[in-house]
């Protein structure tokens, strides 16, 4: 029994040694990547054809002060806290909205129906929504268009024709772009590194890492691509995969990139506990409140995600700018405020633009 | 019905059954033997390939990286085999870990925040025992509500956000005792000491009894029904060590566990011997697998495979381990 076990693992072994010559894999996805400039000059928008929906019947609300409810996916957390005061701090900034946010206390579809449709009874004239589900929640948005609201989605988006514009907070281009940036500018433009994430399957990871790939082949060919661990969404196994990864390369390995919010803290703290701090550079994808202690003792010196304030305030603008009717299907940019001019992709989104980068020098301004 | 309860063999002592010391320490322990066997090789194998596999650095990750599983490997062992299982203790640690969490930055002294999780793990657990004992409702199904209560109770309790701002003194899974790494100090002293009283107590050795053969015991004066709660509690202070250990490791807690944690730890009993019918194994056999998962973790990314072949390794362990019990068991019938 103990035999056959053992010879099991040995011819394992074996096989992986003849495997050690193929090249390693990334954990990227096999489809068609995008890479961005690598001056960041914006790429030319592919022409989609706008898919959004339309209001019926719409009073003209062109410049008058139009009242809004921002339906989050739930109130209370950090993270809706900051897109809330986005939309007021936009409202005050305009003089001509009157928004509040409400929306339910847990992250749950259905009291988020019953909150959009009490809305639409009581009158709106605009609702903004960040939906917990893009397929159940498009019926009650469609009723509110039906009813003459204006209807704008930000951070989680319902079916294309059940809203008018979307606000997208981030593309995979974008962030790969930045990930890789923010690499090069610690470990140089010729330094070697590895990456910690979730599985090789999850889609959105598979995805930004085949841009990054192609963004880093484009724009740093000398960087050095070591190896993709997996850490399930798993903080202790992502912590010992980076050790790992440390105790393998040791001084050969400059950075580690964190594809999720569990695994960048998790490789932060095996940098700090190996002493590693300033040899090892670690980036990545993360919440600013889980990596404020990393930040902090400067070990970590860029997170990169959105900034959820701007994507409500730009969500508050989108809103303001198709009810005066200044954005309409076939536009290719809106103005929003002090962010200036966003561009339209996808047909009926909006981009946020480019990814926030959090350093020691703003973290503290923001609590998700 | 005959009263054969089936103990772990204590070795008569003027050598009745005279043989080789290796081929009694197999008999006995063969399940960990082989376990033991595999981890060697493989460090033969892969120190071959890359001599950095063994620098101490990684030595201590491989050993200390999943000592939290392997004390919560302690307690499911005792519970697996009564003849019991609990699938909820990964859903646990998370909560106890919470807890300690939230009691070490709202201000209560650490020693506090350190103890009040095993203090309630025994406390929930216990309430599981008496359900699985007393009302005689089959424990995967009690474990499997309070899967869903803990799961569902963290994540309404705690809204999905972390506790950052740990003070130093908590993070005891990062310090180092005689320069070795707390977590390792846990898994062994906890493993031998859980191993010896199980071996040589009454109550220890009732735990086999009840597994081997429940009506046996019951004929044998065992307290069956107050010593399963018991079981169930003690399973409940592991989970509680675990999860200290879980939550002092890194600066931030989490407010959800490894996915599929509960299943790690059932795996890693079964793997170290634990018949899953109950009856037999040992606790050193569940902290011997799952170092032997840790180290075909690192083996992996140093000799550069994808972590694919983690699951399918430790699936192929876990048939091969399975199909050895029940060979032995025909063996013996």
């Amino acid at each position: 029994m103990g035999r056959i076990v053992l010879s099991a693992i040995l011819a394992l072994s074996f096989s992986t040694s003849l495997s050690h010559a193929q090249s390693s894999w990334t954990g990227g996805d096999d489809l068609p990547t995008n890479p961005l400039a690598c001056d960041g000059t914006a790429a030319a928008a592919a022409s989609v054809p706008y898919d959004g929906g339309q209001p019926t019947n719409a009073p003209d609300r062109n410049g008058k002060t139009i009242t809004v409810v921002d339906v989050p996916k739930l109130v209370g957390i950090g993270y809706f806290n900051a897109t809330s005061k986005g939309i007021a701090d936009a409202a005050a900034e305009m003089g001509t909205m009157d928004a509040k946010t409400d929306g339910p206390s847990r992250a749950n579809i259905d009291d988020q129906i019953t909150l959009i449709d009490n809305y639409i009874t009581s009158g709106v004239d605009g609702i903004l929504f960040a939906a917990n589900d893009p397929v159940a929640i498009s019926p009650v948005l469609k009723k509110a268009l039906a009813a003459g609201i204006n209807v704008v989605g930000y951070d989680a988006n319902s079916e294309p024709d059940a809203r008018q514009w979307f606000v997208n907070q981030a593309e995979f281009n974008g962030i790969a772009k930045s990930m890789i940036d923010a690499l090069a500018a610690e470990i140089g433009e010729d330094g070697a590194f590895a990456i910690v994430t979730s599985t090789f399957t999850t889609p959105n990871q598979a995805r930004w890492i085949a841009e990054m790939e192609a963004y880093q082949a484009e724009c740093y060919p000398n960087m050095k691509w070591l190896e993709t661990v997996e850490a399930q969404e798993d903080n202790i196994l992502s912590f010992n995969q980076a050790n790992t990864l440390i105790n393998k390369y040791g001084d050969e390995m400059k950075g580690i990139l964190g594809m999720t919010s569990v695994a960048t803290p998790a490789a932060a703290d095996a940098v700090t506990q190996a002493g590693q701090c300033g040899n090892v550079a670690v980036v990545g994808l993360a919440t600013p409140n889980a990596m404020k202690p990393y930040v902090a003792s400067d070990c970590v010196k860029s997170v990169v995600l959105w900034n959820p304030v701007d994507l409500g305030y730009a969500a508050a603008y989108v809103l303001r700018a198709v009810a005066d009717g200044t954005l309409e299907p076939g536009a290719t940019s809106v103005e929003a405020g002090k962010l200036g001019e966003l561009q339209v992709i996808n047909g009926s989104e909006i981009l946020l633009g480019a990814p926030f980068v959090f350093t020691k020098d703003n973290i503290n301004d923001f609590d998700f | 019905m005959t009263a054969a309860v089936d103990l772990p063999p204590i070795r008569p002592r003027n050598g009745a059954r005279r043989q080789g010391f290796l081929r009694r320490l197999f008999a006995d322990y063969g399940q960990e033997c082989v376990v033991l066997g595999a981890i060697v090789l493989l460090f033969v194998v892969v120190t071959f390939i890359n001599p950095r596999f063994v620098n101490t650095n990684n030595l201590i990750t491989i050993f200390s990286g999943n000592a939290y599983i392997a004390v919560a490997a302690i307690g499911m062992a005792m519970v697996i085999m009564t003849g019991n299982i609990d699938v909820s203790v990964g859903a646990l640690i998370g909560v106890l870990a919470t807890i300690a969490g939230t009691l070490a930055v709202s201000g209560y002294p650490i020693w506090f925040a350190l103890t009040a999780p095993i203090l309630v793990g025994m406390a929930v657990n216990t309430v599981i025992g008496v359900l699985v004992a007393y009302g005689r409702i089959p424990s995967i199904v009690v474990t499997l509500g309070a899967l869903s209560i803990l799961r569902g109770g963290l994540i309404g309790v705690t809204g999905g956000t972390w506790i950052t701002d740990l003070p130093p003194d908590f993070l005891i899974a990062q310090k180092r005792l005689f320069s070795i790494p707390v977590p390792l100090i846990f898994m062994i002293v906890l493993t031998v000491a859980a191993f010896l009283w199980m071996r040589y107590s009454a109550f220890g050795r009732s735990i086999y009894a009840i597994g081997g053969n429940p009506e046996a015991a019951v004929a044998t004066g065992i307290p069956v029904e107050r010593r399963l709660v018991s079981v169930f509690a003690i399973h409940g202070a592991f989970a509680g060590l675990a999860a200290i250990l879980f939550a002092t490791q890194l600066q931030v807690i989490q407010s959800t566990v490894p996915p599929n944690l509960e299943l790690t730890i059932i795996t890693a009993t079964v793997i170290g011997g634990v018949s899953i019918l109950g009856g037999t194994g040992t606790v050193i056999g569940s902290t011997l697998a799952t170092i032997l998962f840790a180290t075909i973790g690192s083996a992996l990314i140093f000799i550069n495979v994808s972590a694919y072949w983690l699951r399918a390794v430790i699936g192929l362990l876990i048939l091969a381990t399975v199909l050895a019990d029940m060979l032995r068991r025909r063996g013996r019938a």
